[in-house]
């Protein structure tokens, strides 16, 4: 076995731990919240009953049918089994809705609003921290204490003030929610105008915030790799300035590409606060909701599938670096 | 007849600082380069040897600016030509650079022969990747570097190596002069050695035509060059043969330097080392007098008051208020 395929053979080992404890995490802290949930659903459910023989029969049916009577060890086997079956159970709060289909209903949703904007705002972010190490001057003066100002924003902040100005005092667009909910979700124009003119709120807070952060990391980048030494070496032997900016620019690219990564990664569990604050009907705002009806199944499955991603995309950059960066891949080699 | 390929006159560079004012760290320096000649430049750290070897090339990065002068190579004076000329006609090809930190001179994410050719893309783009690669291993085996090399990133190659590589790369072209800003400084003995020996092959296989080697270490430069130019203060204060500025130095800052430093000759047991005491001054606010009159144990009213210009005496330069022998004189009554 080659070198970088022990490397590669460990690299899984230890993120395979870190699953399994992840996976008991997911499972035991949300039951080690204060409250019972069946009592809170039961509550809703018999509101008007007076008899409490069936108000005690209805609580008892659920604490069978959710499996919370026996012993956690027990749950926790069967949820672990489960799992291998890819069910993650049902639903407290919607049920008898599966969990996985409301996560696979939510997902889209997640995806549609982050990944663009991710996207879009790393592109944007990038080329703007380049060019502002580059030309400086002016345009630098300008840009950096932008950035820096959109990026010290709370984004809870910046969501809440956007949704002000532009939806509750200008009315441009809607104030909640992923398209207006008399609609019937369908492929027809009228839906989808609705879809995007609720999506552009969210798209742009987001893209906001993450222009403003990778431009100040490309902009430290490009300037440390402006000074270093290459450049000048290479200047005097009469290489291009173009053929120079490239290498610049590929360097300086490297960490921000880590970041593009990781933010794609981590997209899934995404903008909890973003999606709560436009009331976007993607995993956020379910986990939201899951966490104030304490519904058990539903939180560890929206938290097992940010896990599993964010594993996921540190496991790729891992692999991945070690193809792009010699000097990682050196590093890697040395660590055997 | 020997002709000149490498005149200098009146040449003068400054740093800008924030605060606008000029430092003259290379104040009207004049010399004259022989073809098949090497020249040495030595001085305290701080007396503008690094900014005169960048100033050479023709190029000028802030905060370093042209001031005034020709830069003539082979009576073509560079600094009448364009940027592009320069970057396409001279640089690499007429003159080349070895930068005092070649450490980090190579770009880390190109391979050796990619960077190669990169500069064969500029300066020799009729040639094939096929044909640049055989010229490449031809020129590295001459010169008794592995052609593995090539293949290498930086990071894969130790200090020494790196150090010849760059130097290999630098000279690839053929350039006529050479220009080597402490090329030796951040090596271990053995390496120095490898480089020396590495610098005299290239001289005697006419890869290069003349050497400038600046350095700060005396004895090596006795070994290497045939001249040697001292600068102190941003001015040359004496130019002779390196038998000359060694055993029989005329300038006091010279003579001071050589009894500060050990040479490895017959004569030299029981020589006792002095340091200079003070340092040279700040160029902000250079002296109106001779620049080494505070520190020169010789030193007299007139010395303080005004500057002097550089004597020939039998062929050598020299910039004191005083004839040779008087000088000689001094320092023969100091030595009983």
């Amino acid at each position: 076995m080659n070198a970088y395929a022990k490397y590669f053979v460990k690299k899984l080992f230890w993120y395979l731990v870190t699953l399994v404890i992840a996976v008991s995490l997911n499972f035991f802290l949300p039951r080690m919240i204060e409250g019972n949930p069946v009592a809170m659903i039961v509550s809703q459910m018999t509101k008007g009953m007076t008899d409490s023989d069936t108000i005690k029969r209805v609580y008892e049916t659920f604490i069978q049918e959710f499996g919370v009577d026996k012993p956690l060890w027990q749950q926790f086997l069967i949820y672990v089994q489960n799992l291998f079956t890819g069910n993650l159970g049902t639903s407290f709060g919607l049920y008898p809705k599966k969990v996985t289909d409301i996560l696979a209903s939510a997902v889209p949703w997640t995806i549609g609003l982050q990944l663009p904007a991710i996207l879009v705002g790393w592109i944007l972010g990038n080329v703007l921290g380049a060019v502002a190490a580059y030309k400086k001057g002016v345009f630098d003066k300008v840009i950096f204490p932008v950035a820096l100002f959109v990026n010290s924003i709370p984004f809870f902040t910046l969501a809440i003030i956007m949704l002000y100005v532009f939806a509750l005092t200008l009315g441009w667009f809607p104030l909640s929610g992923g398209y207006d909910f008399q609609m019937i979700p369908q492929l027809s124009f009228e839906f989808i105008g609705s879809v995007i003119r609720h999506h552009t709120l969210p798209f742009l807070s987001i893209v906001l915030v993450t222009i403003g952060g990778q431009a100040i990391g490309m902009r430290e980048m490009s300037i440390y790799e402006l000074n270093a030494d290459y450049v000048l070496y290479s200047k005097l032997l009469g290489i291009r300035d173009s053929r120079i900016s490239r290498y610049v620019f590929r360097n300086a690219m490297l960490p921000q590409i880590t970041g593009l990564a990781l933010s794609i990664g981590t997209m899934v569990g995404g903008s909890l606060i973003c999606e709560i604050v436009f009331s976007y009907p993607g995993i956020g705002t379910w986990l939201f909701t899951a966490i104030r009806q304490l519904d058990y199944p539903l939180i560890s499955g929206c938290t097992l599938l940010i896990a599993l991603s964010v594993l996921l995309a540190n496991f790729t950059i891992d692999i991945i670096y070690g193809f792009i960066d010699p000097r990682i891949k050196a590093s890697q080699m040395e660590d055997q | 007849m020997t002709t000149n390929i490498l005149e200098v006159s009146g040449l003068k560079t400054y740093y800008k600082t924030r605060l606008k004012e000029k430092v003259f760290a290379v104040d009207g320096v004049d010399f004259v380069l022989e073809e098949g000649k090497t020249l040495g430049i030595a001085g305290e750290s701080g007396c503008g040897k690094s900014t005169l070897a960048l100033s050479l090339m023709g190029f000028y990065f802030p905060p370093l600016h042209y001031g005034s002068g020709s830069i003539q190579i082979h009576g073509r004076d560079i600094m009448k030509l364009s940027k592009e000329q320069l970057r396409t006609q001279i640089s690499g090809r007429e003159i080349a650079y070895i930068p005092q930190a070649a450490m980090n001179a190579l770009n880390p994410t190109l391979r050796i022969i990619r960077f190669i050719e990169d500069i064969m893309k500029e300066h020799r783009p009729e040639l094939t990747k096929k044909q640049v690669w055989d010229m490449a291993v031809e020129r590295f085996e001459t010169l008794n570097l592995s052609p593995k090399v090539l293949r290498s990133y930086p990071n894969e190659l130790s200090g020494g190596m790196k150090q010849r590589t760059v130097i290999a790369i630098s000279t690839i072209l053929n350039p006529k002069v050479l220009i080597a800003d402490e090329p030796t400084s951040a090596l271990d003995v053995t390496s120095q050695k490898a480089v020396i020996k590495l610098m005299k092959d290239l001289l005697d296989k006419q890869f290069i035509r003349s050497l400038v080697f600046i350095t700060h270490e005396l004895p090596l430069l006795y070994h290497v060059t045939d001249d040697i130019m001292v600068m102190y203060a941003g001015e040359i204060v004496e130019r002779g043969t390196a038998e000359q500025m060694i055993f029989d130095p005329l300038h006091p800052y010279t003579k001071k330097l050589m009894g500060s430093i050990i040479v490895p000759e017959e004569g030299m047991k029981g020589h006792k080392l002095a340091a200079i005491p003070g340092t040279p001054p700040n160029l902000k606010h250079v002296p109106a007098g001779c620049r080494f009159a505070e520190r020169c144990s010789y030193a007299q009213d007139q010395c303080r008051e005004n500057n002097v210009a550089v004597k020939e005496v039998d062929g050598r330069q020299y910039r004191c208020h005083f004839d040779t022998g008087t000088l000689k004189e001094w320092y023969a009554n100091e030595q009983s």
